[in-house]
């Protein structure tokens, strides 16, 4: 019996930066703690009921990827929204980020309908932000990679994850990075952003266990010091 | 013709300085000459006797190219290639003018050049090559070239400007380049090695199986044997060549066979062109073995998922408790975001009981990776004390792994032999 069911979604299809990184260290942090975490891969087409999943992880991808994937998450629009609405943890990362926004509008000039759990829209850039990232949030600093062409605009009112203190962040500008609504969390940060941001990813777990067990969860604590060594070391490089 | 001479003369001149300087070789007269003469790489190369092989893909371009040089020589033929790494315009540029009389002539039957896979797409059309090489084709540095299906195009869009292209039939991103090429030679492997070789677009997915296409040449066999291996080429006329590759690995083995194939465009017949492989030493770095204090270290250049995949599978056939010391930089050179050492397989490493180090400016990142793959590792980012504490674990006469990134390679190559950073890379 697990302790902590994760969906994957779009294993597959979004998985160039790392990302499976996230899975991984979520895993592992329950395991090193005697709990047991249950991964359902979710690819493009695959029926899934989100009311089953604790915990939900999308990925980055490339741009070809992200249409495809744009298609079936409209399918599941509903259902990804209801889940958010009753609470369910979700981590959304670059691409999956974007398509949980109201639109992308492409550098061409066409437009790829999001399921609008962010306030958000996302519009296709010709320069490219790239590098390593630090961004202050309520869970401390949290260090990434970002690598987007996309410019991100919140909503006036919808709650960005952090602000940029290193790096470029939603669009550069407005020193605003990712967002969030209920437990449901988005961001530019892959590297992988779980391994090197343990804090954060302990929040994520807290937050899965605490609403599945219908009671305030207090994870052990574990020695992160390599994970800490990690992320100094990265948010010194450009 | 005068504007040639005059890029020719004064890109020299500008080499020659540069040595002068001890700055060691550079792209500086090539990148001189371009400037002068912004159609000297096609002018230096049409005298060209028998015309020019471009070899490009993510990795084995350089393995691929010194196995080519070394079968054409074998032909008792002048043949042009460019250094280890250099495989840019300038790059290319410079050892043309290098090889030039000082009128811009170069006198060689063939020339053997590897190509960087996001600046292949402008050279293809002004080296016009005889024969295209795509040795392979896996994400390999997003922060720099972008995605892979751009990387794709570019490679697919220089593949029509070959005569013939000799393409990989089990990377399906390279065999749906036949679409645009003039003429297609096909290598591939046996389906046991195919299996043990996961491509990028196989990496994570189960994706469509596309029948492979009919093979001009096929590896047969490739069975590890000392610090190399035995590998077995296959013809569809039923024409076998067997022979010990001093490089390890079933993607070398492919290495080989597109070599062969490729070869065979200019008439080297098949027992030939596997006989010379014999002879041909590992490029720089890969699968080199460098003899220092009484032990020895073997280098697997890592740069991608792919390429560390391949390097674990090794290390993974390796004695329990062998040393390994994994290097990680993030200059440009290496790729500056380091978040694909996630994507390659390091729990298979978990279960071979080997000693593990790491090292570079990200030796902790790398250590990360171990730790959630259930592994210890020490971590060290200065390089002498990494490669002190590495060394301290080889016993006199053993042998240590060493798998670093590009930069972090540089690095160890000048404690380990002094000097050769300076000759072997100045791209």
């Amino acid at each position: 019996m697990s302790d902590l069911v994760i969906a994957h979604l779009y294993p597959y299809e979004m998985n160039i930066y790392g990302d499976t990184g996230n899975v991984i260290a979520l895993r592992r942090r329950l395991e090193w703690r005697g709990l047991g975490a249950w991964v359902d891969p979710v690819p493009v087409g695959a029926p899934y009921d989100f009311t089953g999943a604790d915990l939900v992880f999308g990925g980055g991808g490339q741009d070809r990827s992200q249409l495809q994937v744009a298609e079936d998450l409209q399918a599941r629009a509903a259902a990804i929204r209801e889940a958010v609405s009753a609470g369910t943890v979700f981590l959304t990362i670059c691409g999956t980020y974007q398509l949980f926004g109201r639109r992308f509008l492409t550098r061409e000039g066409s437009e790829i309908p999001g399921i609008g759990v962010f306030a958000m829209e996302t519009v296709g850039g010709r320069k490219r932000m790239i590098g390593n990232i630090v961004v202050s949030t309520q869970w401390g600093d949290l260090v990434g990679f970002e690598n987007h062409s996309g410019r991100t605009l919140l909503d006036p009112g919808q709650a960005a994850l952090g602000r940029v203190k290193k790096g470029y962040g939603n669009d550069e500008t407005r020193r605003e990075e990712g967002a969030v609504t209920a437990n449901c969390f988005g961001t530019y940060l892959h590297g992988s952003l779980l391994p090197k941001n343990p804090a954060f990813a302990d929040e994520l777990l807290r937050r899965a266990l605490s609403r599945r067990r219908g009671q305030g969860v207090v994870l052990e604590p574990l020695d992160d010091r390599l994970e800490h060594l990690a992320a100094r070391a990265a948010a010194r490089r450009p | 013709m005068l504007r040639l001479v005059l890029a020719t003369a004064v890109g020299r001149a500008a080499g020659l300085l540069s040595r002068l300087l001890g700055r060691g070789g550079s792209a500086l007269p090539g990148l001189i000459a371009e400037k002068i003469d912004p159609r000297a790489i096609e002018r230096l190369v049409a005298p060209v006797r028998r015309g020019v092989i471009v070899v490009t893909g993510t990795n084995g371009k350089t393995t691929t190219t010194k196995m080519l040089v070394g079968m054409l020589e074998g032909e008792g033929w002048r043949v042009v290639t460019n250094p280890t790494g250099s495989n840019l315009a300038r790059g290319i540029a410079t050892r043309l003018i290098e090889v030039a009389s000082w009128r811009g002539r170069v006198d060689a039957d063939v020339a053997v050049f590897e190509a960087d896979e996001a600046a292949v797409r402008t050279l293809a059309p002004r080296l016009r090559p005889r024969v295209i090489v795509v040795t392979n084709l896996a994400r390999d540095q997003l922060d720099r070239y972008g995605e892979l299906a751009t990387t794709a195009a570019h490679a697919a869009e220089a593949v029509r400007h070959a005569g013939v292209a000799v393409l990989n039939a089990d990377d399906p991103l390279v065999a749906e380049m036949a679409a645009g090429a003039r003429a297609v030679r096909f290598f591939g492997a046996a389906e046991g090695i195919r299996r043990s070789m996961p491509h990028d677009s196989g990496l994570y997915g189960p994706g469509e199986e596309a029948p492979p296409p009919a093979l001009d040449l096929r590896l047969e066999r490739a069975e590890p044997e000392g610090d190399g291996q035995v590998i077995e080429l296959a013809a569809p006329s039923g024409e076998r060549a067997a022979a010990r590759l001093q490089v390890p690995g079933p993607y070398n083995g492919y290495n080989a066979a597109a070599a062969v194939l490729a070869a065979a465009e200019f008439g080297v017949p098949l027992a030939r062109a596997v006989a010379a492989l014999r002879e041909i030493p590992p490029a720089f770095g890969r699968g080199q073995v460098v003899e220092y204090r009484g032990r020895r270290v073997k280098l697997l250049l890592v740069k991608n998922p792919a390429g560390f995949n391949q390097a674990i599978r090794l290390l993974g056939a390796l004695s329990p408790g062998t040393p390994v010391l994994i290097a990680i930089n993030d200059l440009d050179a290496d790729g500056r975001d380091v978040s694909w050492l996630w994507d390659a397989r390091v729990e298979d490493l978990a279960g071979t009981g080997h000693r593990f180090g790491t090292a570079g400016i990200r030796a902790h990142d790398m250590a990360l990776r171990l730790k959630y793959a259930g592994l210890e590792a020490w971590s060290e980012t200065d390089f002498a004390a990494a490669l002190e504490r590495f060394l301290d674990q080889v016993p006199e006469g053993g042998t240590g792994y060493l798998v670093p990134t590009y930069t972090a390679m540089l690095r160890f190559l000048d404690m380990l032999l002094p000097g050769t950073s300076k000759r072997e890379a100045w791209a």
